[in-house]
């Protein structure tokens, strides 16, 4: 059962019940707070209806509630920001918000986990880090930002370098970091390329370096094209990033 | 089939209800006598009715609308005021017609994308620098950290041996004095004098590292004032002497006891007294006093220095600063005294002030709450 009780919010009813089945999926099961009073459903709706309408108050005033109430750093990420921005996509996507909705609202979203990173980077650390970067011409970087966090939220340190961010940037900062790995995210399927040979020349110039590479280009295919590549992953959700990160956190 | 009329009708009705354009009817006067929707959401309530002139923008009062409208078919760029109080840039044609003209008004598709994605870059570069920001701050945190447990670990071990090289030193001069010649003897007061100075500076790392770690614990029991200053002045006396100046105590107390810890409390009095002492001539005096105000305890230290420079001031209890003043017998420092001092006395609920002009000498104040609170958060020494 969920706690929250019912949605007071009217965004189901504007934009139509159906769909964010991602965001469905992922929603996690509020019976392990059993003395918790906090409304998550409700917050949520909140949050979601003052995305949608562009409430950017509303929208900080539930993300604080959030973010103060016990529920911790992971479940803000997944079930209010991924969710809500899962939630966003197909409203788009199904032609019910326009794209300067979500616009607004990635960027609202963005805004708002400002709110959080005084908390992420005071987590304790494990000693490895990432550099996450959104490739040359990809414009979307909420997806890639999100990756950098979990690595924070897992205790690595979390390179974000940005959307449309130039090869050689990314070379030189691995060159100065020397992370762990390095993720590659692409939200446009035009971006493949780019991100293809953007990973075949990491590839030649850091031979150990293993890279990850996801986002939501590769929802209408491609996972092929990069997996062949030695050394390469290809991750198309946070959860497998999550799963990815646990399983190399004890590698030297 | 291709029937003309519906489209027109349905053209029209498209432009006057829906089409996100600006239509106006304008009469002989080019008064604005007629609005579409849209114009009606967009334009002030003053517009309707009075010269479309009257709206447009016009910093260089050039603008002839008459000449615009006669033209017809050229497109213009023309700044309408709006309803909401921004000026909007729309792209105006104008249609002549008998008893007036027609104004069609839109926005600059492209411009406004080009808005659009430069404010959306703007965002997301804000938005990626803060986040750099605050992922550097965590980084500085633990740097800090890491510089504080190494500094608290060199201080504790070095602390050792410079006691055993005190101590023998004292041993050597108790014990085989009288078989020593005075330089000799010079050798070894010089020795025991360097490593107490070492040993004052071990201690004033080992307190930074100490309360920088937020590992401060006040023992606080409750002592009279006199008591308090009775701990301060043998210490301080005794440098007083040696530099010869005098040194004077103003008790004007109530003899409530303040709830503090007494040797935290009498290091930061004999820090203040020390350094007004050290910066004082030979013949200038230090007063050293304790007086009860409604707010609470107030010590004050003030000499007849040199006085601090006001920019210095500001930047004084910051580690490792030194004023631009001289110690007058040329002591040495490394800065860390007043930062200790002013870390000790927020730890108490307090306040650590000076007052001080060039030539006209110094006072520092500190002030305790009388009613024990609760122990403050330790401030960061950074």
């Amino acid at each position: 059962m969920l706690i929250g009780g019912a949605r007071n919010g009217n965004s189901k009813e504007q934009y139509g019940a159906s769909g964010a089945e991602r965001g469905r999926n992922n929603r996690m099961n509020f019976d392990i707070f059993p003395n918790q009073p906090f409304a998550f459903e409700e917050t949520y709706r909140r949050y979601l209806d003052g995305l949608l309408a562009n409430d950017r108050h509303q929208c900080r005033v539930s993300f604080e509630q959030w973010l103060e109430s016990n529920a911790g750093l992971r479940t803000l990420y997944e079930e209010l920001v991924q969710r809500s921005l899962y939630e966003v996509g197909d409203l788009w996507e199904r032609g019910r918000i326009s794209v300067a909705t979500e616009h607004l609202a990635t960027a609202i979203t963005e805004s708002l986990l400002n709110l959080a990173y005084p908390r992420l980077f005071a987590q304790p650390r494990l000693g490895k880090s990432a550099i996450v970067a959104c490739v040359a011409n990809e414009y979307h970087q909420i997806g890639g930002k999100m990756v950098a966090d979990i690595f924070e939220l897992n205790g690595w340190r979390g390179y974000f370098l940005g959307a449309n961010t130039p090869l050689r940037d990314v070379m030189e900062l691995i060159a100065e970091k020397h992370p762990d790995v390095v993720a590659l995210s692409a939200t446009v399927p035009f971006s493949l390329d780019t991100l293809i040979s953007a990973v075949t020349e990491i590839r030649a110039a850091f031979p150990e370096t293993p890279i990850l590479v996801g986002g939501q280009a590769f929802r209408w295919g491609g996972r092929e094209r990069v997996e062949g590549l030695p050394g390469v992953r290809c991750l198309i959700s946070l959860n497998e990033l999550e799963a990815w990160i646990k399983e190399h956190e004890n590698h030297v | 089939m291709f029937d003309a009329p519906f489209i027109a009708e349905a053209m029209q009705a498209y432009v006057l209800e829906t089409a996100p354009v600006l239509a106006l009817y304008l009469d002989a006067n080019h008064c604005v006598a007629g609005a579409n929707a849209q114009a009606r959401l967009v334009l002030r309530g003053d517009a309707f009715g009075h010269p479309l002139a009257e709206q447009i923008v016009d910093f260089t009062r050039t603008l002839d609308l008459p000449s615009l409208i006669r033209q017809g078919g050229a497109v213009h760029r023309l700044t309408l005021s709006t309803v909401s109080g921004m000026p909007e840039t729309l792209c105006f044609r104008f249609f002549p017609l008998p008893d007036g003209a027609l104004a069609l008004g839109s926005l600059d598709f492209q411009e406004q994308q080009k808005l659009r994605d430069g404010a959306l870059e703007l965002n997301r570069e804000l938005n990626n620098l803060t986040r750099q920001l605050h992922q550097a701050n965590a980084e500085l945190r633990e740097l800090n950290e890491l510089k504080n447990r190494f500094i608290g670990m060199a201080a504790h071990d070095l602390r050792k041996p410079v006691g055993v090289i005190m101590t023998y030193s004292e041993f050597l001069l108790d014990e085989a004095g009288d078989r020593l010649d005075d330089e000799q003897r010079g050798f070894l007061r010089t020795s025991l004098a360097a490593a107490a100075g070492m040993k004052r500076l071990i201690d004033n790392f080992l307190d930074v590292s100490v309360i920088e770690s937020g590992h401060l614990r006040l023992e606080r029991s409750r002592t009279a004032v006199a008591e308090i200053l009775a701990g301060v002045l043998p210490l301080v006396r005794l440098v007083a002497a040696r530099k010869k100046v005098e040194l004077f105590t103003e008790a004007g107390d109530d003899g409530h006891p303040l709830a503090v810890d007494v040797a935290k409390l009498q290091q930061v009095l004999v820090n203040l007294a020390g350094n007004a002492i050290e910066h004082s001539q030979a013949g200038q005096r230090v007063w050293l006093a304790a007086r009860r105000e409604e707010t609470g305890l107030v010590f004050s230290v003030r000499d007849e220095g040199p006085g601090i420079a006001p920019e210095d001031q500001k930047r004084l209890f910051a580690p490792f600063v030194r004023a631009g003043t001289r110690k007058t017998a040329g002591e040495r420092s490394v800065g860390l005294g007043l930062a200790i001092a002013r870390l000790v006395v927020e730890a108490h609920g307090g306040h650590i002030w000076v007052e001080s002009k060039p030539d006209h000498g110094s006072t520092f104040f500190v002030t305790l709450p009388t009613e024990e609170g609760g122990e403050r958060p330790c401030a960061t020494i950074s």
